[in-house]
């Protein structure tokens, strides 16, 4: 009798195949109905690639946004953060396979690379323009190809220069000087007190280009004319360059500069071992927590003057839209939406100068009132140009500066060889990089 | 009684019988078993690799079809003074890695074949390089060789062993010096533990032979030990010729093909040149730029292999 019982119940454990089969499909019909539910019933979703930034609060403030737009619009987005090096290789992935991100985060020139695989955003980019103060001239000469928006420009990650306002006062220099040669003669005097100045001339893609385009174009050189095709760099205003940043390096750096990569000079700055560098606001966000005790005798200054004016190069991100992309019609809503000042100046507020607006509307943005040392940030925009400047940020421009072409220059000339020398070899190699189709 | 129940004949089986059936053709039956590796092969080597060099006859770049240009992208590389200076570097970092890995790695290897304490610990610790993830060790090394805060100086200015310190990734010459050594320390593991291998294969009686002849240590290793490990060096060379002409971690996180491209290589070169600047057709040349040569040498060494 017992026995009896255990078969049954046994048998009522047992499963047999029929019955597994039958779990198995309504498992997963509800599991599909589960995801469709949860997706609005088949509501669109954005998805967003983008590099992972410095500050992890810009990127929080992102994802907050995303749930809050979700709230509002009953659309998905979904960011997703990736290393700042893995962008291009992520970029070229999608552009060649026809799949991926919905939105694509491009830097610099990357609506010129990728111009052919974006859809045309004006109907986004020419609203924001007319609402907001209207774009900077970068913003265009960045995300305009041709005649068509091929991106809408989110911001740079400024660029200036971050001293010790102590050291050089103990010099004599009680605000940063507004040109070269006025740097030059005070990086003399610091070196001489063991602070030497530091400008990265390793392969720091970001911060080696980004200080010495801006020294290139002071002194009046350029690496191809307006027409953006004919090379333009074996010029006398190039050769004072070249001077000058070898006399700079000599009298006034630290030796180290010549292997210096992105990171470098942040180091070095916090450990006390370099007076003046060229940077974002991110040593100066980093002493927060690494060394509040820099704080207070930190303070950032734009590029200074040379012979032909002042210029800088700060890394611009813009947002383009894949053709590929079912999605084409929200996404652009979205952007729109991110870049409304609401949304806009939550997120450039968390960034502590992190980045700037290319709409004028956000040169008055609340963040620069927020502390003294970051207000000249607001300024930089004006004066940025692209590599390939005075023509416009091609796929030849985007070569020569991934191969360090000016960078080396002057790396060379520090290292002993003749102005004349390393300008010519320069010359070759960008002859080489815009005879290309 | 069924047939098939008899342990030991079960040919004698229907189910055994129809089995029989099915694997008569027995060439059939071996094409059959392969066919998941072939088809691997095929999607997963050869798709690749035959688009990478149709692309690289083409002028594509990025997001665009691009046209047939023939081998224009080649003989334009040859007259591209970065490009020869690439492959100059190519040649040293390769051939002076695989040098140092080969003769550190019998130098190991005859060491851990030894009667050594902790024998078994020691052959574990060895592969640690292997072991760990590469981008993460030559992050390691990134710091050891940083310009501020260099132990590697630090240590060699506290020992007396130089009085200035070393520009390790500043310097072109020195650049290059730590690129080698950190592929050296991470490729040596591999080195050491197949000659260790290839050792222990060799018989003991050799070496009391010769021991009774008379031969000292040296002589042991050059008539008997090398000899007979032989076959092994061909197999472990080729293999880390390919992987170090091919290599981009090391490179490209220490040095990133600098200071003035005095450590770009193959990898890297193609690297910035496909994915950041987009000139995929330019890019694929570069890396395929080698793939002759090394075809060649890949030949000899089986054929050399083979006749072993």
């Amino acid at each position: 009798m017992r026995h009896r019982t255990t078969a049954k119940r046994n048998a009522g454990r047992t499963i047999t195949r029929r019955k597994f089969l039958g779990v198995t499909a309504g498992a997963t019909a509800a599991l599909s109905l589960g995801t469709f539910i949860r997706s609005g019933l088949g509501a669109a979703r954005i998805n967003v690639l983008t590099w992972s930034n410095t500050l992890n609060a810009m990127d929080d403030t992102l994802r907050e946004q995303a749930k809050q737009y979700t709230k509002e619009k009953g659309v998905e987005v979904g960011f997703e953060f990736i290393n700042q090096t893995d962008l291009p290789t992520k970029t070229a992935a999608a552009v060649e396979s026809g799949a991926g991100p919905d939105i694509i985060t491009l830097w610099s020139d990357g609506p010129h690379l990728h111009d052919k695989a974006l859809i045309d955003v004006g109907d986004v980019a020419e609203p924001l323009g007319k609402d907001l103060k209207g774009w900077t001239n970068i913003a265009k000469d960045i995300a305009i190809v041709g005649k068509t928006w091929k991106a809408v420009p989110w911001g740079i990650i400024p660029i200036c220069i971050t001293y010790r306002s102590d050291w050089c006062k103990e010099v004599g220099y009680a605000r940063f000087p507004d040109t070269y040669e006025e740097m030059l003669a005070m990086g003399k005097k610091l070196k001489d007190k063991g602070h030497p100045m530091g400008f990265a001339l390793g392969r720091a893609i970001g911060d080696g280009n980004q200080s010495h385009y801006p020294m290139l174009w002071a002194f009046g050189g350029h690496e191809c004319k307006a027409d953006g095709k004919t090379v333009d760099i074996n010029t006398p205003q190039t050769a004072k360059a070249v001077d000058y940043v070898r006399q700079l390096f000599k009298e006034t750096e630290t030796e180290d500069v010549l292997s210096w990569d992105d990171s470098s000079n942040n180091r070095a700055f916090l450990a006390e071992q370099v007076s003046v560098t060229g940077n974002a606001s991110s040593i100066y966000w980093a002493e927060k927590k690494n060394a509040p005790q820099l704080r207070d005798v930190t303070d950032h200054a734009l590029w200074p003057k040379g012979p032909a004016g002042r210029f800088g190069y700060s890394t611009a991100i813009s947002l383009g839209i894949f053709r590929f992309s079912k999605v084409q019609k929200e996404a652009k809503a979205f952007i729109s939406w991110l870049m409304h000042p609401k949304q806009y100046s939550a997120w450039i507020g968390v960034g502590e100068g992190m980045m700037a607006g290319l709409l004028n509307f956000y040169e008055d943005d609340p963040v620069w009132k927020k502390d003294p040392k970051l207000e000249v940030i607001r300024e930089i925009p004006k004066y940025v140009r692209m590599p390939g400047y005075p023509g416009p940020p091609t796929r030849h421009a985007a070569e020569s500066m991934v191969k360090y072409v000016v960078v080396n220059m002057f790396a060379r000339a520090c290292r002993g060889m003749s102005t004349a020398d390393t300008v010519k070899q320069a010359e070759s190699e960008l002859k080489e990089i815009y005879s290309k189709a | 009684m069924a047939p098939t129940a008899t342990a030991g004949h079960f040919s004698e089986g229907p189910a055994a019988s129809s089995l029989r059936r099915f694997v008569k053709p027995e060439a059939f039956t071996g094409y059959f078993l392969i066919s998941p590796a072939v088809f691997l092969m095929l999607v997963l080597l050869a798709y690749p690799f035959v688009l990478a060099v149709w692309i690289s006859l083409t002028d594509r770049v990025l997001g665009e079809p691009g046209k047939f240009i023939g081998v224009r992208n080649f003989l334009k590389l040859l007259q591209d003074p970065l490009f020869l200076q690439t492959a100059w570097n190519s040649l040293v970092y390769t051939i002076s890695t695989v040098c140092l890995k080969m003769i550190l790695g019998i130098s190991l290897a005859v060491l851990l074949n030894q009667d050594i304490p902790c024998r078994n610990l020691v052959r574990g610790a060895i592969l640690l390089p292997w072991i760990v993830p590469t981008s993460l060790s030559v992050l390691t090394w990134l710091w050891m060789f940083d310009s501020l805060f260099s132990v590697v100086n630090y240590i060699l200015l506290g020992v007396g062993l130089i009085s200035k310190k070393i520009p390790w990734l500043g310097d072109p010459f020195w650049a290059m010096v730590a690129v080698v050594i950190v592929n050296t320390w991470r490729g040596l593991p591999f080195f050491a533990v197949s000659f260790l291998a290839g050792l222990m294969t060799i018989p003991k009686e050799l070496y009391e032979a010769a021991e009774t002849d008379g031969a000292l240590r040296f002589r042991q290793f050059w008539h008997i030990t090398l000899p007979l490990l032989q076959p092994v060096i061909a197999v472990v060379v080729l293999f880390s010729t390919i992987w170090t002409f091919a290599d981009f971690q090391i490179v490209y996180i220490l040095t990133h093909g600098g200071p003035i491209n005095a450590t770009q290589i193959f990898a890297t070169m193609a690297y910035d040149v496909a994915l950041v600047a987009g000139r995929i057709g330019e890019g694929s040349a570069i890396s395929l730029f080698l793939f002759p040569a090394l075809l060649v040498v890949i030949i000899l060494m089986l054929r050399y292999l083979r006749k072993e």
